[in-house]
C-alpha cells in the first residue's frame, strides 16, 4: 500500500483510538459523584483540558510508548493491529461504562501480536513483567493510600467541624481544591493518554507531523469523552457516596503518585487506581459500595487477553490489505 | 480570602426568620391556654396562631426556594435541611391544630385539672422553645444540639406524666360524657405537640451524630 494511504488510515486510526481513550477516560469522575460540577459543566471543563493537555504535554511522551516491547522490528501492519485492537475493546468496555487501562489494553494487543509472529519470544517478557506487577499494584497503592488519606483528613479535619456551617464551609474549601486537582490530573493525563494513540505510530517512523498528531488526537479525545465518556464517569462516580472532602481524598493521592510515576517512568493505572483508591475510600467510611463492581475487575483481567486475542485474530486481515 | 470570609447568608436569614415565627407562635398559644385555664380567653385571639402558622408557611417557602437555588456542592446538607424544615413546620401545624380545637371546644376547663393542665402546657411550650434553640444550635455548635435533645426528652417525660394524670382525672368523672372525650382530646392535642418536638430532637440528635462519621 501506498505511503500516503498508510498515513491518512493511520491518522484515522490514531483519531479512533484516542476517541476511545477519551470515552474511557474517568479523571471527572470524583467531580460528578460529588456533585461538585454538572455533567454538561465538566464535560465542556474537560474537552477544554484534554485539548490543551495533548496539545500541550503530548509531545513529551509521545516517543516512549511502545518501544522496547518487541524483541523484533515492528512494521505498519503490527502498528495498526495493535491500533485498531486497543480502540476496539476501548470503544466496547466504555460503550458498557466499565474503566480499563489504556496502556493495558494496548500491551495487551502487543503481546498478540509479538506471540503471533515471533512466538514466545516475540515480546520483551521483563519488560511485559514489570508492567504486569504495576498492573497489579496499581489498584493495592490506590486503595491503601486513599484509605489512610481519608482517615488522615477524618482524624485531623473533622474533629473541627461543629455545625452545619463549619462542614458548608470545609466542603466548599474541598471542592475548589478538588477542582484544582481535578484540572491538574486531566490535564496532564490528556498528554499521557495521547501518548497511547499516537506514540506507536511515531514509533512505527511514518513521518507524520507530531504536533498536528497530537491536535488532531486531542480534539478526538475531546470528542470521546463527550459522545461517550458519560458512562464510564457516571459508573466510577458512582463507586461510593462522595463529597467534595472525600472526594478529594480519593483524588489528591492518586494525582500525587501518578505525578511521580511519571517522573520515575513507572507505569501506574489511573483507572485502576481511582477505581480501587474508591472502594478504599468506602471501607475506610465503613460505607457501602455500588452493586456489580465485579463487572469492573472482571473488565480488567480480561483486558490482557481479549486485546491479545483481537489483535491476533486481526492481524492477517490488517496485514492482507497492506 | 473570600472562601473563608463569614459570609452574610441568605438562608440563614429566611431560617432566623422561620426559627423566631415558630416561637412566637408558640410564645402566642402559650400566653391564649394560660387565659383559657383562667377562663378569660377571647376566642378570636386564636386566630393569631393561626395566621402565625401561615406566615410559618410563606416562610418555609422562602425557605425552600433560597435552599434549592444552588444545591450542586452539598446536596447532603441541603437534604438534611430540608428534613428539619419540614419536620419543624410539622410542629407547627400541630400547634395550629390544637388552636383551631381549642377555638371550638365548648367547654371550660375542670377546675380540679387546671394545676396539672398549666404543667402540661407549660411542658408543651419549653419543648417547643428547645427545640427551636436546637435548630439554631446545630448551624454552628453540635455538641450544644446535642444535649439540648436529651433536655427536650425530659421536658416530654414531664408532660407524658402530666398528660396521663390528666386523663386519669377526666375519665373517671361520669358527668357530661361529651364533656370528657372533648377534654381528652384537648390534653392528647396538646400532648401530641409536645411528643412530636421531641421526635424532632431525636431525628437531630441522629443527625448530629450522622456528621462526624462522613
Amino acid at each position: 500500500m501506498a505511503l500516503e494511504y498508510i498515513i491518512i488510515l493511520f491518522l484515522i486510526i490514531s483519531i479512533i483510538i484516542s476517541f476511545g481513550i477519551g470515552a474511557n477516560d474517568e479523571t471527572m469522575a470524583t467531580i460528578y459523584g460529588s456533585k461538585t460540577l454538572k455533567m454538561k459543566e465538566l464535560l465542556i471543563l474537560a474537552t477544554i483540558l484534554s485539548i490543551l493537555g495533548a496539545v500541550l504535554l503530548g509531545s513529551a511522551v509521545s516517543k516512549t510508548v511502545g518501544k522496547d516491547l518487541f524483541s523484533f522490528e515492528i512494521d505498519h501492519s503490527m502498528v495498526l493491529t495493535v491500533l485498531i485492537s486497543t480502540a476496539i475493546w476501548l470503544i466496547l468496555s466504555s460503550a458498557y461504562g466499565l474503566p480499563i487501562s489504556t496502556t493495558h489494553a494496548t500491551i495487551g494487543a502487543i503481546i498478540g501480536v509479538g506471540i503471533l509472529l515471533g512466538g514466545p519470544f516475540g515480546v520483551n517478557w521483563p519488560t511485559i513483567l514489570e508492567l504486569g506487577m504495576w498492573w497489579l499494584l496499581s489498584p493495592i497503592i490506590g486503595y491503601i493510600v486513599t484509605y489512610y488519606a481519608y482517615k488522615l483528613i477524618h482524624k485531623t479535619i473533622t474533629p473541627k467541624l461543629t455545625g452545619f456551617k463549619s462542614y458548608e464551609r470545609s466542603e466548599k474549601f474541598f471542592s475548589y481544591m478538588l477542582l484544582a486537582v481535578i484540572c491538574w490530573t486531566a490535564f496532564s493525563r490528556a498528554g499521557n493518554d495521547c501518548s497511547n494513540a499516537v506514540g506507536i505510530v511515531v514509533g512505527a517512523g511514518i513521518g507524520v507531523d507530531l504536533n498536528i498528531m497530537l491536535i488532531i488526537t486531542g480534539f478526538s479525545l475531546a470528542s470521546g469523552l463527550v459522545i461517550l465518556g458519560r458512562g464510564v464517569i457516571k459508573s466510577v462516580g458512582t463507586i461510593t457516596e462522595l463529597h467534595p472532602s472525600t472526594a478529594f481524598a480519593a483524588q489528591i493521592p492518586i494525582a500525587v503518585i501518578l505525578f511521580f510515576g511519571t517522573i520515575l517512568g513507572i507505569p501506574l493505572s489511573g483507572s485502576h487506581m481511582l477505581v480501587a483508591s474508591l472502594v478504599g475510600l468506602a471501607k475506610a467510611r465503613r460505607a457501602p459500595t455500588r452493586k456489580g463492581m465485579w463487572k469492573i475487575v472482571s473488565v480488567w483481567l480480561l483486558t490482557f487477553p481479549i486485546a491479545a486475542i483481537l489483535s491476533i485474530v486481526l492481524y492477517f486481515p490488517i496485514n492482507y490489505f497492506i | 480570602m473570600k472562601l473563608f470570609k463569614e459570609k452574610i447568608n441568605e438562608l440563614d436569614e429566611v431560617n432566623r426568620e422561620f426559627l423566631s415565627q415558630s416561637l412566637t407562635n408558640i410564645i402566642t398559644l402559650h400566653e391564649l391556654v394560660n387565659q383559657f385555664i383562667n377562663k378569660k380567653l377571647n376566642k378570636e385571639d386564636l386566630e393569631k396562631v393561626i395566621q402565625g402558622e401561615k406566615k410559618c408557611d410563606r416562610i418555609k417557602e422562602k425557605y425552600v426556594q433560597v435552599l434549592f437555588r444552588d444545591k450542586r456542592a452539598l446536596p447532603f446538607l441541603v437534604e438534611d435541611r430540608y428534613s428539619i424544615l419540614m419536620k419543624l413546620d410539622k410542629t407547627n401545624d400541630k400547634i395550629e391544630y390544637f388552636a383551631r380545637f381549642l377555638e371550638v371546644y365548648p367547654f371550660d376547663l375542670y377546675e380540679d385539672i387546671k394545676e396539672e393542665f398549666k404543667i402540661l402546657i407549660d411542658s408543651t411550650v419549653e419543648t417547643v422553645q428547645e427545640l427551636t434553640t436546637c435548630a439554631t444550635l446545630i448551624e454552628t455548635d453540635f455538641e450544644g444540639a446535642y444535649k439540648k435533645t436529651f433536655e427536650i426528652e425530659a421536658i416530654r417525660r414531664k408532660a407524658r406524666k402530666a398528660k396521663f394524670e390528666l386523663l386519669n382525672t377526666i375519665f373517671k368523672k361520669t358527668k357530661d360524657p361529651t364533656k370528657v372525650y372533648l377534654t381528652s382530646k384537648l390534653v392528647t392535642y396538646i400532648y401530641d405537640v409536645a411528643s412530636w418536638a421531641e421526635e424532632v430532637s431525636d431525628y437531630l440528635r441522629g443527625l448530629i451524630i450522622k456528621y462526624p462519621s462522613r
